[in-house]
């Protein structure tokens, strides 16, 4: 009996396993898998070849472990008639007449710069005769290995090595791995994500967002329930579909009323201008109103939730304890504060819970109104992932960076819902099963 | 304190439910609300404590108009039908809460909870949820958490109806003990007439929002002035018989049967259209006018057996009388009816006499 109980408790999972594992897990472990890699617009999500530039032989100058002159040679452009080139050249199509008057007169000479070995070639009789052409030509000579493609490791290798120029195994291994344009596995997301300043501003930006906003739904959500749940029924209707609105609307739409209301041209300004108040850019003037027009935004948009479930919990209280604890002599407060607030604990821990695991991952208002300005004071972390991976100004996008960020939001979350349960005492709320079996 | 409804009124929208209703509540009276189901009882209760407020006349406690006294400041103890005990509070704290809300000091609560909870015998549960108590506990708790601030008035709101018949007759002994050790005056709401008649100093019978009759429960099982208030009151309850008055006596409706009026009422106009009322330890007990009938329902009821005799007009006639052999179900009987017990109303329901 026992058993077959396992199996069906098991069966009756089984959707809510599969919709964790599709939505939840498997998203997350991508990000996991993302946030230790670099990829980015730079690398491409797929693999990567060997191309060593001008730019690229700076960089390693500039970290001042090599050798100044083996970085000199690296990037030098040298030409050498070598069999290899001609044959090259032959298969090529090149006239043969050409080829051999190469071999004859230039083989194993050797070219510090374009300029000599073009010279040189104009000294050969079956030269070709247009100058483009000739310029082709000389490139099946060319000793260097910058603006090259190589698609594997080992051609690079085999090209390095052919340069002849003297590099040590570590010197090697950095010209290699630098010169990589794919993907890598690596740990600097995080290590450059917690060395930045900027993160930690960011970091505190959304620690503020959350609070602020989550104190103003819960609190503004329990003032709404409460004051509607002491009004007349059709007055309570009628307010509550008021505070629903925001909910309901498109964001887009509604964002815009907020910046036609809050910009310099607005209607705050316009209404404080009759009155002499100089117009104020509310959503971008200052960083207190930024924040004020965020917190609100959010707040407006969240409070509606808080409200409906805090509602409908107070109306699920029995009339006759209200009843009894009126003629207990409670007034109003006392009836709040110690009868209706304790009954409301499930609710707030839900909307709590809930709200500030939503605001964490937050940001389409603040990125539809502020965009995180002026500056970055009301920049967030998703908001700044969001940039950071998807989307920002200079095309640059880096998966990899954006992908470690949302992985501490996704650990931060986890965390802070572990917190709340052990902070509400959730086992002790659900530990009873209200049928015994 | 005494209570007094004087011409109280109360509407729920346009529903009238109570209308121009007088009533007193002596001082340490213990007074029965009874009445059958959706009469208004609970609404009276909840407008004496001002849960609904009246829509006219005035409502006193001793000489003070309360009418327009909020009820967090009638000082009125209440106890729910479903006894409203706060879930997520302890025992103690429940109990507390009234003296907690009026800030008395903690010391003080603590005594004041203590003395109750013994009066009420549920000292060892004070640390428990209500919850983890029986109905019966449950009860208790309402009791004391409605009696612990030392109000002026008790109302009670059919605080046994929830409760086993075991737990129901102790406890009805026990609310009766805690009142009048109190002495405080109660209004107790029930459906259940002998809850009513144990329980209470005085019953108030109302039927659809009206006191049809004020008095003691013995007065008002012997002197109902209704018919209405002779059918509610009585178990097994009382039977009627149709009849007229033919000569000065009582002509039972489609029968030859000639029952004489009591002596004790007055001599009646024939052709009076007559209800009488016949409780059934009146008939086929004592001596009296021999009937005709046949036993048509027989009910055991341990000690003694409650018969139900057709008469010869089709009317049924009930006897309650020690368990006999002689008379089982279809046997025609021949058994005396006590006449001078009859009651007689009119044609209204009135009472003659
Ligand atoms: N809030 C209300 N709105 C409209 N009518 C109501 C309301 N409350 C009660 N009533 C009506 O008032 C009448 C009296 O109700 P009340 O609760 O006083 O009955 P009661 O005598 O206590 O009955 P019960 O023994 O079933 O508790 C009923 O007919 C009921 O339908
Ligand atoms: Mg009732």
């Amino acid at each position: 009996m026992r058993q077959r109980i396992g199996l069906l408790g098991l069966g009756f999972m089984t959707p809510a396993l599969v919709m964790v594992l599709v939505f939840f897990l498997i998203p997350v472990v991508m990000t996991a898998v993302f946030g230790f890699t670099n990829m980015g617009t730079a690398t491409g999500i797929s693999g990567g070849e060997y191309l060593l530039t001008p730019k690229i032989v700076k960089q390693l100058e500039i970290r001042g472990e090599f050798d100044k002159q083996s970085l000199t040679a690296l990037s030098s452009n040298r030409y050498q008639v070598t069999e290899a080139g001609l044959a090259k050249a032959a298969s090529d199509g090149l006239k043969s007449a050409y080829i051999q008057g190469l071999r004859d007169s230039l083989l194993g000479r050797e070219y510090s710069s374009k300029r000599d070995f073009e010279r040189a070639l104009k000294k050969i009789k079956d030269r070709p005769r247009k100058v483009r052409a000739l310029k082709k030509s000389a490139e099946y000579f060319s000793q260097s290995i910058l603006n090259r493609r190589y698609l594997t490791d080992h051609e690079f290798k085999t090209a390095l090595a052919a340069t002849g120029v003297q590099l040590s195994a570590t010197e090697f291994d950095q010209v290699l791995s630098a010169s990589y344009t794919g993907w890598i596995w690596t740990t600097d997301n995080f290590t450059n994500m917690f060395s930045k300043p900027d993160t930690w501003v960011v970091a505190f930006n959304t620690l503020v967002y959350v609070l602020l906003v989550l104190a103003f739904n819960i609190g503004f959500g329990l003032f709404l329930a409460l004051t509607t749940f002491y009004l007349p029924s059709g007055q309570s209707a009628f307010f509550r579909a008021v505070w629903l609105l925001p909910r309901i609307s498109p964001p887009v739409l509604y964002v815009l009323l907020w910046k036609w209301l809050t910009w310099d041209t607005g209607f705050i300004s316009t209404v404080l201008g009759w009155f002499g108040v100089p117009a104020f850019n509310y959503m971008l003037g200052s960083v207190g109103s930024a924040w004020a027009v965020v917190v609100l935004i959010n707040g407006f948009v969240g409070a509606s939730l808080g409200m409906i479930l805090f509602s409908s919990a107070i109306q699920a209280i029995p009339k006759s304890i209200l009843y009894a604890s009126e003629v207990d002599g409670a007034n109003r407060w006392q009836q709040v504060r110690y009868i209706i607030l304790p009954q409301l604990r499930w609710p707030i821990l839900f909307t709590t819970s809930y709200t500030t695991l939503s605001l964490l991952t937050s940001f389409e208002y603040i990125l539809l109104s502020t965009e995180g300005g002026p500056g970055n004071t009301t920049n967030v972390w998703a908001l700044e992932a969001y940039f950071t991976a998807l989307n920002n100004y200079a095309g640059n996008l880096k998966y990899g960076y954006g992908a470690a960020m949302a992985l501490v939001l996704v650990t931060l979350g986890v965390l802070v819902s572990l917190l709340y349960l052990r902070l509400f005492k959730f086992d002790e709320l659900v530990a009873r099963p209200k049928i015994e079996n | 304190m005494r209570i007094l409804l004087d011409n109280f009124t109360k509407k729920f929208d346009d529903v009238m439910v109570i209308n121009n209703m007088n009533l007193e509540v002596r001082d340490g009276e213990m007074m029965a609300l009874l009445g059958p189901s959706g009469c208004g009882k609970s609404t009276t209760l909840f407008s004496i404590c001002e849960i609904y407020q009246c829509n006219g006349g005035r409502i006193l406690f001793g000489d003070r108009d309360v009418s327009n006294v909020t009820s967090q400041h009638r000082n009125v103890g209440v106890v729910f039908q479903n006894y409203a005990l706060y879930p997520h509070m302890s025992i103690f704290d429940n109990i507390a809460f009234p003296l907690m809300v009026k800030k008395m000091p903690a010391e003080q609560i603590k005594k004041e909870v203590h003395k109750i909870a013994e009066l009420v015998h549920i000292g060892d549960l004070l640390e428990r949820k209500p919850s983890q108590l029986s109905g019966g506990q449950q009860q208790r708790v309402a009791l004391s958490r409605a009696l612990v601030r030392k109000p002026d008035v008790l109302l009670l709101d059919e605080p046994l109806a929830n409760l086993d018949a075991k737990l129901r007759l102790e406890m009805r002994s026990e609310i009766r003990r805690i009142q009048q050790e109190t002495g405080i005056t109660a209004v107790l709401v029930t459906h259940d007439q002998v809850e009513a008649m144990s329980m209470c100093d005085r019953i108030a019978l109302m039927d659809h929002g009206k006191i049809l009759q004020v008095t003691t429960p013995n007065d008002m099982y012997h002197n109902p002035q209704t018919d209405f208030v002779a059918g509610f009151l009585g178990n097994p309850p009382i039977a009627f018989l149709d009849g007229v008055i033919t000569n000065g006596q009582i002509q039972l409706k489609d029968s030859a049967i000639q029952l004489p009026l009591p002596s004790r009422v007055p001599v009646q106009p024939d052709g009076k259209i007559v209800r009488l009322g016949v409780r059934p330890e009146y008939f086929g007990n004592q001596a009296g006018i021999e009937l005709q009938g046949q036993v048509s329902f027989v009910e055991t009821q341990g000690r003694e057996n409650l018969y139900d005799i057709r008469l010869g007009n089709g009317a049924v006639l009930r006897s309650i009388q020690p368990v006999r052999a002689d008379a089982g179900l279809g046997d025609s009987v021949s058994w005396p009816l006590d006449t001078e017990q009859i009651l007689i109303f009119d044609d209204q329901g009135q009472r003659v006499a």
